[in-house]
């Protein structure tokens, strides 16, 4: 999970090319969009993107979309309990 | 009826050092890769970071000039906001497409769809500036930045107290290379300064973004006065000697109240016997090529009118630019400006100094 995490953050600063930030400045559960990042809707849309690219994992609902991009966390578990066991 | 359309802010990002400074004293710079790449500033001064981090080479150029030529002007927020580009942003196209192969059309990242789209730019300087007023981007080639001129005019004529009017392209490699081979640049690789002294097919590429505050009053800060403009599409291959006669008749000048002409020549020896026909309407008049300053592109027309509202205004040329002219005219009260792109869009027009000939 802690892997996972790591490799989320410098994922998710390459995709929305975040200046200035590494991925130890992103805390697991600050929120992602509003205070924590500041991110906006188009990023949410380049963050679905993200997963589906990386995870090959596609966010149908956009009401599940809110929570699973709550933080860096709360897409972490997301993404595991989309893994094969 | 007199064409009331003066200059009142400018701001252009070229190959040139042209965002800042005095352009007097600025040296000329060249390249020998064919291609003229603009020189960006530090957009961090003009767009918060947090917006910069999305926006594309294109959309930083084209908003950074437009809101440093409104800052150049002093007018606030436009009446109008009105453009021409012939490519739009290419960086986001090529990204979206080559995005659609290697994903097979699915997970699909917006930015680039829409940033790739022609109007990017203008929806942006509408979005940065709050402007919700009439905002329209021309896309025709080689008459892309004159057919945003041309609304401008247009505009200003009915009543619009000032528009933001510019022309932005830029040039990838890939795109580069596709044009390569249809033959636009040059096979062998030629100094940009040295452009005018290897004629053979093909010229030199180039990009650049240059904005206009426009008005329908003229002030003490004026630039210029965009006098006249005629468009050309496919002309026959003699047509000055009878277009030009005529677009100055239009005018109430004859050919020797041309203090200076302001010539799209490229080197390019396909179309080389349009610009030619220059001579013999307007013998003696003094010329200034430009295209060894920003390279060919779809809306190079800007550049040319950028500089010739600097010389207008500061009643000089920036001579450094221009090694290859042995004389300037003393005073320029008018300034013809002749160009084309490819021998097919070709475009007449006029500048006079601002306050000049009851302006």
């Amino acid at each position: 999970m802690e892997e996972l995490k790591k490799q989320l953050k410098a994922q998710i600063i390459e995709a929305l090319n975040l200046q200035d930030i590494k991925p130890e400045d992103i805390e697991d559960n600050a929120p992602l969009f509003g205070e924590g990042l500041g991110l906006d809707s188009i990023d949410s849309l380049e963050l679905m993107v993200l997963l589906e690219r990386h995870y090959q994992i596609r966010v149908e609902d956009p009401r599940e979309g809110r929570k699973i991009l709550q933080s860096v966390q709360s897409m972490a578990e997301f993404i595991q309990s989309k893994q094969p066991a | 009826m007199k064409v009331k359309c003066y200059i009142q802010g400018i701001a252009a990002i070229t190959p040139q050092h042209t965002f800042e400074g005095d352009i007097f004293a600025q040296p000329l710079e060249s390249c020998s890769s064919n291609l003229l790449s603009v020189r960006e500033p530090d957009y961090k001064a003009y767009i918060p970071a947090n917006s910069l981090r999305r926006m594309s080479r294109m959309l930083k150029m084209g908003l950074t000039t437009a809101i440093k030529c409104l800052q150049d002007s002093g007018l606030g927020a436009p009446g109008a906001i009105v453009t021409g580009t012939g490519k739009g942003s290419l960086q986001d196209t090529e990204r979206f497409l080559k995005d659609i192969r290697q994903y097979n059309e699915r997970a699909l990242n917006p930015t680039p769809f829409i940033q790739s789209t022609y109007n990017a730019v203008n929806g942006m300087i509408a979005v940065q500036q709050q402007c919700t007023t009439y905002n329209n981007t021309f896309v025709h080639r080689g008459f892309s930045f004159e057919h945003a001129l041309l609304d401008s005019m247009l505009l200003l004529q009915e009543g619009t107290p000032h528009t933001l009017t510019g022309a932005f392209d830029e040039m990838t490699e890939e795109h580069c290379y596709i044009k390569s081979r249809i033959g636009m640049w040059k096979t062998e690789k030629v100094n940009s300064a040295q452009l005018y002294e290897h004629p053979s097919p093909g010229t030199i590429a180039g990009e650049g973004a240059v904005f206009f505050a426009l008005s329908a009053r003229a002030t003490a800060q004026s630039y210029a006065r965009i006098a006249g403009l005629q468009l050309f599409y496919k002309p026959q291959p003699g047509f000055l000697a009878a277009a030009l006669p005529a677009f100055l008749q239009q005018q109430g000048l004859s050919p020797r109240d041309i203090d200076l002409v302001l010539t799209g020549r490229n080197a390019d020896s396909n179309y080389a016997h349009f610009y030619q026909q220059l001579e013999a309407p307007l013998p003696g008049a003094c010329q200034l090529p430009f295209k060894h300053l920003c390279g060919e592109y779809e809306t190079a027309g800007a550049f040319a009118t950028w500089l010739a509202a600097h010389i207008l205004k500061a009643q000089q040329a920036p001579r450094q630019w221009f090694p290859m002219v042995p004389a300037f005219p003393e005073r320029v009260e008018r300034i013809l400006l002749y160009n084309h792109f490819f021998g097919e869009q070709h475009v007449l027009m006029l500048l006079e100094r601002a306050g000049a000939h009851g302006g």
